[in-house]
């Protein structure tokens, strides 16, 4: 006859060596490991038995166990005995450490959870290509956000095929001038409109290299509102 | 300029903002004003909110001031806004998040000791998500990548800075008052079989 089986789902093997200690209500700091231990394993057996994965870390943690446990069971020399430090110390102060965090992020899920009766305003919409709908969370741009959102420019420029050398047409100086001179003109700019005027790769990446000098004097902030999002430039 | 005057230019920018408004930010329309002022204000316009029963009010979040409905009509936007809520963070997401809180800059090999287990799907998650960003490298071997908590983060869990979160120190001294017992239950997992479970098969017991 089938029948259900209700099985708790542990974030990683210290959550349920904490568990353990928890139900069998032992002194965490001074924890019976070869029980603790055996009752480990067995879950660990239940859980292969349901087919949950069984992640790496919990098989590494059995092992770990067995070690302490073997260490605890080998006789120490009388005189030494004050001296030798537990086995089960370092364990201790992981699962403490733990525990502490853990407890955070408990106090974080009821922060979540009393925030969201709050409901903000959301971005009024700009010009009805999608935005609107999004939350707009402005936030500072990373390299990495820039650089996807120079790859994007870059793509589309490389559909022009011939190929001509010739001199440089911008230096990254110059192009540093046109960006505050645009942000002068126009108080902030998307950085697609900065880049949509110019033709070549050449100047769109001397564009590019300007752009993050000034981010990196701090002339400019440079925001977006979520990944891949349109990116916007502020004259700080 | 007259305080009835910044009040009303004060609440026009809070209003027509959809972030929280920063006192820099305040400036840049209106020069004179400073944090005092604008604690005033916030204060004086809650107070009339209240009294004429507004359905929203002005919250300090992430080092600004926003306007956000009152909790108690939550019910009636959600059910406005359904199918656009967001996914509540899991609880592996919560407890890396904690870990990065109090120890940012911190790597992802970092977080992943602390909590004894892998986190690299959680760090995607929390990136996409902007709770955490990237800080710079460490100069440690290798150069992992270090990641710290945004502003967003901040607004997400409506605090105005990290110091509104309890501090460690509190924490463990709320875990040492505290009977074993009340801890939060982990979630469950449920699977139906044919046959009973092997060696000592007491998945049943502790799950309750």
């Amino acid at each position: 006859m089938p029948y259900t089986v209700r099985l708790q789902k542990f974030e990683g093997p210290l959550e349920l060596l904490l568990f353990l200690i928890r139900k069998n209500e032992v002194d965490i700091f001074d924890i019976p490991i070869a029980e603790i231990t055996a009752q480990y394993l067995r879950y660990l057996d239940l859980m292969r038995y349901l087919d949950i994965d069984v992640a790496g870390e919990f098989i590494l943690m059995a092992a770990r166990l067995m070690h302490i446990k073997a260490q605890m069971l080998l006789p120490r020399p009388e005189a030494l005995e004050e001296e030798v430090e537990d086995p089960r110390t370092e364990l201790v102060l992981r699962l403490l450490e733990y525990q502490k965090y853990k407890q955070v992020a408990v106090g974080l899920a009821e922060l979540e959870e009393r925030q969201r009766d709050h409901y903000h305003r959301l971005q009024v919409a700009c010009d009805g290509d999608g935005y609107a709908e999004e939350e707009w969370d402005a936030h500072e741009v990373s390299l990495y956000d820039l650089v996807a959102a120079f790859s994007v420019v870059l793509e589309r420029t490389s559909q022009v095929t011939y190929h001509e050398i010739r001199e440089a047409e911008a230096s990254v100086d110059e192009q540093i001038a046109y960006i505050l001179d645009y942000l002068h003109r126009h108080g902030e700019a998307l950085f697609a409109d900065l880049i949509a005027g110019l033709e070549s790769k050449l100047v769109i990446i001397a564009t590019f290299l300007a752009l993050l000098e000034l981010m990196r004097r701090g002339a400019v902030v440079v925001r977006q509102s979520a990944p891949f999002a349109e990116i916007w430039i502020y004259g700080a | 300029m007259e305080f009835e005057t910044a009040k009303e230019i004060i609440e026009a920018l809070i209003f027509a903002s959809d972030a929280p408004v920063t006192l820099s930010r305040i400036r840049a329309a209106l020069e004179e004003a400073d944090e005092e002022l604008l604690q005033r204000v916030v204060e004086q316009l809650n107070e009339e909110y209240a009294q004429h029963g507004h359905a929203f009010e002005i919250r300090r979040v992430a080092g600004g001031f926003q306007m956000f409905t009152r909790p108690h009509l939550a019910q009636w936007v959600r059910k406005y806004h359904r199918g656009r809520a967001r996914q509540r963070l899991s609880r592996a997401a919560l407890e890396a998040l904690a870990i990065i809180a109090f120890k940012q800059p911190i790597s992802r090999a970092e977080v992943a000791a602390v909590r004894g287990v892998n986190s690299d799907g959680v760090f995607k998650n929390l990136l996409e998500r902007n709770l955490i960003t990237m800080a710079g490298r460490a100069s440690t071997v290798g150069r992992p990548v270090l990641y710290k908590t945004t502003e967003h983060f901040l607004a997400y869990f409506g605090i105005n800075s990290l110091a509104d979160l309890p501090s460690l120190e509190e924490v463990e001294a709320l875990l040492k008052a505290r009977a074993p017992q009340e801890e939060g239950e982990p979630t469950v997992v449920e699977a139906t079989m044919e046959s009973p479970a092997p060696a000592g098969s007491n998945g049943d017991g502790e799950a309750q």
